[in-house]
C-alpha cells in the first residue's frame, strides 16, 4: 500500500511532534523540578543490587539509579566534574565525607536529631557522635555507617597460617625469599598505605625525605616480586588454585565471596604490630552515606538512609551481590539473628571485634599524590620483568 | 543525483554578501542533508577531542579548562618513564598484528577459494565469539590457563607432570590480543583476498611461475589492500588494549591505556591523563599516516 502525504499533512504532523516536544520538555522540567519520585545513589558494589533497591522502588513508585565504582577518589572526582546535580547519595569510605567532600561543599548535613539516634543502636564503636561520620567541628552529621571491615592483607593458610601472618605482618613484603609467591590487589590508593607499612612507617602523616627513599625502593620491590596485580576475583582465584599463597590489600571485603564459596583457608589477617600510633599495623574502612549537595535533592534521599538502617534491609545490603561485609547495625538482635553461621563464617565474625581492635581507620595521606606517583612509576618499572 | 550535487556545489559559489553567501552555502542539498552528521561528530568527536587537548594544558591535579595553559604535564610524561608504556603498547600491537597477518592469512584464502560451502560456518565461527563480552572471554582463558585449571590440571592429572604456570606473562597478553582482534584482522583479509582474479593466478601459472612467485607477485600484492586495512583496524584496536594486560597478563605489563586510567581515576589528575592520551592519539595518528602515504587510499578502496 502507497501512502500519499501532502505537504499540508506533513505540516500537521511536524507542528504536533514540535508541540509534543515542547509539552514533554516542559514536564521534564517540571519532573527535575519535584524529583519527588526519583532518586540517584553513587556507590560501592551492593546498594546497586536489585535486592537493596527493589523493595525501595516498590514501596515508593520511585525510580532508583545506582551507579557502582570500585574507588572512592573516581567518586569524588564525579562530583568535582560539576555531577552534584545529577546524585542524591554518594557511598564512600571514612574520610572523604569529613575531610574533603563537606569542606568542598559537595554533601549537604543531616538532620542530627532525625538521623543520630540510629548510630546508637549500631555496634559500640560507632556510639554517636561517632567521628567519621561528623564534620570536623563536630557539629553537623555528614553521613550515616553501615557496611566496615579491617582491610590489611589475605592469605591461604594452608600455605602461611594464620598465626605467622599476623606474627609477620608487613615483613612478609620484606621476606626477600616470599619473591613471586604473592599478588597485589589493584586498589592504588590502599596500596599507597600498605607500602608505606612494608616500609615501616605511618601512612597517614606527612613523609620525609628518607621515608620518601624508602618508599620508592620499597614499592620497587614489592611490584617487581608480585605474581600478579589484579581485582578481587583474581586473587581468590589466584588464591586457591595456588598461583599465589597472600595478597594485599584485602581483608574481610575482598576474601569474603572465596569464603562464601567454601574455601576457609582463604582469610584476611590483621597484622598484630605494626608502626601506627599505639603500635597498630592494620587499617580498616568504614562506609560514610552522604546526601549531595544538589540544588534538586530528591526528597528520598534521606528516607533511603533511614530505609537501609532496617534490620533486614542490612542484612541484604551485608549479603549483596559482590562482597560480604558486616554491617554496623548487627549490634540489633533482630539484625543479627539473620546472619546464619555460614554467613558469619563468611565474613570472618569470630575474629571480626580482635581484628578491629587492631587496626586504625583509613585516613587521608598527606603526600598520597607524590607516593601514588612513585609508585605508578614502580609500577611501571616492573613491566615485563 | 549527479546533476543535483553539481547545483549544490555551485550554490556554494561565495557571492555579494557574506551573511546572504552563508545562508545559501548551508542551504545547499548536500550539505543541509550532512547537517545532523556534522552535528553529531562535532558534538561526539571533536567536542571530547578538544577537551582533552585542552586538559593536557591545565596545571596538573587540576580540573577546571580555565586556567592558564601550561606544559608541564608533557614534560612529565617525557622526563618520566612513560616511555616503557609507550614501548610496550605499540611494541604488542606490532607484535599482534604480525601474528594475525601469519594466522588469519591462510584461513582467508580458505575462506575466499578453497572453503567452498564450508565457509559460512568458519566465518560463524569465527563471529560467534564477538557475541560474547571480551571480559567474560578473557576471564574464561585464565580459567584455561591457570594452576590446576583446565590446561595444567588436566596435563597433571594425566601425565603426573606439574608445568609452571603460564598466566600473568607477557606471551599471555599478545595471546588474548590475538585471540580478541583475530575477526577484525581475517574479515578484511577475506575480503582482499577474494579480490585477487582466478584467471591472474590461472595465467601465471601458465607461464611457469612457481607457488611462491605466484604468492609474492599475484596474490599477495592484489590481496595489500584488505592485509593493510586489517592490519591498520587491529593495530589500532591493540594499541588501545586494556583489559588482555589486566586479566590475563596480571598487569605483569603496564600499557599505557593503563597510565592514562590511573591519572583519571586513582591519581585524580584528568590533566596528565589528557596529556598521555594526546600523545598517544599523535603517536598512532602519525604511523597510520606514515602507512597510509606508503598506500594509495583510493586504491585500497576500491575507487580507483
Amino acid at each position: 500500500m502507497t501512502m500519499r502525504y501532502s505537504r499540508r499533512q506533513m505540516l500537521k504532523t511536524a507542528g504536533a511532534g514540535a508541540l509534543a516536544l515542547t509539552a514533554g520538555s516542559a514536564l521534564g522540567r517540571q519532573a527535575w523540578a519535584a524529583r519527588e519520585s526519583e532518586l540517584n545513589i553513587l556507590c560501592w558494589e551492593g546498594y546497586n543490587s536489585a535486592q537493596v533497591l527493589d523493595p525501595f522502588r516498590q514501596s515508593k513508585s520511585a525510580t532508583v539509579k545506582a551507579e557502582s565504582l570500585t574507588n572512592d577518589p573516581t567518586m569524588i572526582n564525579r562530583l568535582r566534574a560539576g555531577e552534584t546535580n545529577v546524585w542524591d547519595l554518594i557511598n564512600v569510605n571514612n574520610p572523604w565525607a569529613r575531610k574533603i567532600m563537606y569542606p568542598e561543599k559537595l554533601i549537604k548535613p543531616l538532620d542530627r536529631a532525625h538521623f543520630e539516634p540510629y548510630f546508637a543502636k549500631m555496634l559500640p564503636e560507632f556510639k554517636p557522635p561517632y567521628r567519621w561520620a561528623m564534620s570536623d567541628d563536630g557539629k553537623e552529621l555528614l553521613g550515616m555507617c553501615q557496611r566496615f571491615g579491617p582491610y590489611s592483607f589475605v592469605v591461604n593458610t594452608d600455605k602461611v597460617s594464620r598465626a605467622t601472618a599476623e606474627d609477620q605482618g608487613w615483613d612478609l613484603w620484606n621476606d626477600a625469599s616470599n619473591a613471586g609467591k604473592y599478588g597485589v590487589l589493584e586498589s592504588d590508593d590502599w596500596n599507597v598505605f600498605n607500602i608505606c607499612l612494608i616500609s615501616g612507617f605511618d601512612p597517614f602523616r606527612p613523609h620525609t625525605d628518607d621515608e620518601v627513599t624508602k618508599f620508592t625502593d620499597t614499592a620497587k620491590r614489592v611490584f617487581k616480586g608480585a605474581k600478579v596485580v589484579g581485582d578481587i576475583a583474581t586473587m581468590n582465584q589466584a588464591l586457591i588454585s595456588g598461583e599465589i599463597n597472600f595478597h594485599m590489600t584485602g581483608g574481610t571485603y575482598s576474601a569474603s565471596p572465596a569464603r562464601a564459596d567454601g574455601n576457609a583457608n582463604i582469610r584476611g589477617v590483621t597484622p598484630k604490630k605494626g608502626p601506627m600510633p599505639g603500635g597498630k599495623g592494620g587499617v580498616s574502612w568504614i562506609e560514610v552515606t552522604s546526601t549531595v549537595n544538589n540544588p534538586q535533592l530528591s526528597p528520598l534521599a534521606t528516607q533511603f538512609l533511614e530505609y537501609v538502617q532496617d534490620p533486614k534491609v542490612a542484612h541484604t545490603v551485608a549479603f549483596a551481590e559482590g562482597t560480604f561485609n558486616p554491617v554496623a547495625q548487627m549490634a540489633n538482635p533482630d539484625c543479627f539473628k539473620l546472619f546464619t553461621k555460614e554467613e558469619l563464617d563468611a565474613i570472618q565474625w569470630d575474629s571480626l571485634e580482635e581484628e578491629m581492635a587492631a587496626s586504625i581507620e583509613y585516613d587521608i595521606v598527606p603526600d598520597y599524590d607524590k607516593l601514588l606517583d612513585i609508585m605508578t612509576a614502580a609500577k611501571r618499572e616492573a613491566s615485563g620483568g | 543525483m549527479a546533476e543535483l550535487v553539481d547545483s549544490a556545489s555551485h550554490m556554494a559559489q561565495p557571492q555579494g554578501r557574506p551573511g546572504v553567501n552563508l545562508g545559501r552555502w548551508i542551504a545547499a542539498a548536500g550539505r543541509r542533508h550532512s547537517l545532523p552528521i556534522l552535528l553529531l561528530l562535532l558534538l561526539g568527536f571533536v567536542a571530547p577531542l578538544l577537551t582533552i587537548i585542552g586538559f593536557s594544558f591545565m596545571p596538573p591535579r587540576t580540573f577546571s579548562l580555565w586556567q592558564w595553559p601550561s606544559l608541564e604535564n608533557y614534560r612529565v610524561i617525557i622526563e618520566e618513564t612513560f616511555y616503557t608504556s609507550f614501548l610496550w603498547s605499540l611494541g604488542m600491537a606490532v607484535v599482534t598484528v604480525a601474528i594475525l597477518i601469519a594466522i588469519c592469512y591462510p584461513v582467508a584464502y580458505g575462506l575466499a577459494k578453497t572453503f567452498g560451502r564450508w565457509s559460512n560456518l568458519v566465518t560463524l565461527l569465527m563471529v560467534l565469539p564477538l557475541f560474547v563480552s571480551e571480559n567474560v572471554r578473557l576471564y574464561g582463558w585464565v580459567l584455561f590457563f591457570i594452576k590446576g585449571g583446565v590446561l595444567l590440571g588436566t596435563i597433571k592429572s594425566l601425565f603426573g607432570i606439574e608445568l609452571d604456570s603460564i598466566l600473568f606473562k607477557p606471551g599471555t597478553i599478545i595471546f588474548g590480543m590475538v585471540y580478541v582482534y583475530l575477526p577484525f584482522m581475517l574479515f578484511p583479509m577475506t575480503l582482499g583476498v577474494s579480490m585477487v582474479p582466478r584467471d591472474l593466478v590461472d595465467a601465471a601459472k601458465d607461464l611457469g611461475a612457481s607457488r611462491l612467485q605466484i604468492f609474492r607477485e599475484v596474490e599477495l600484492p592484489l590481496a595489500m589492500p584488505g592485509i593493510v586495512i586489517g592490519s591498520l583496524l587491529t593495530f589500532v584496536l591493540a594499541v588501545g588494549a586494556i583489559a588482555e594486560a589486566k586479566v590475563l597478563g596480571g598487569q605483569s605489563v603496564i600499557p599505557v591505556t593503563h597510565d592514562i586510567e590511573i591519572a583519571f581515576t586513582y591519581a585524580q589528575n584528568w590533566p596528565l591523563g589528557a596529556g598521555i592520551s594526546v600523545m598517544l592519539i599523535l603517536i598512532v595518528g602519525a604511523l597510520v599516516l606514515a602507512v597510509l602515504r606508503r598506500f594509495d587510499l583510493d586504491r585500497i578502496l576500491g575507487r580507483r
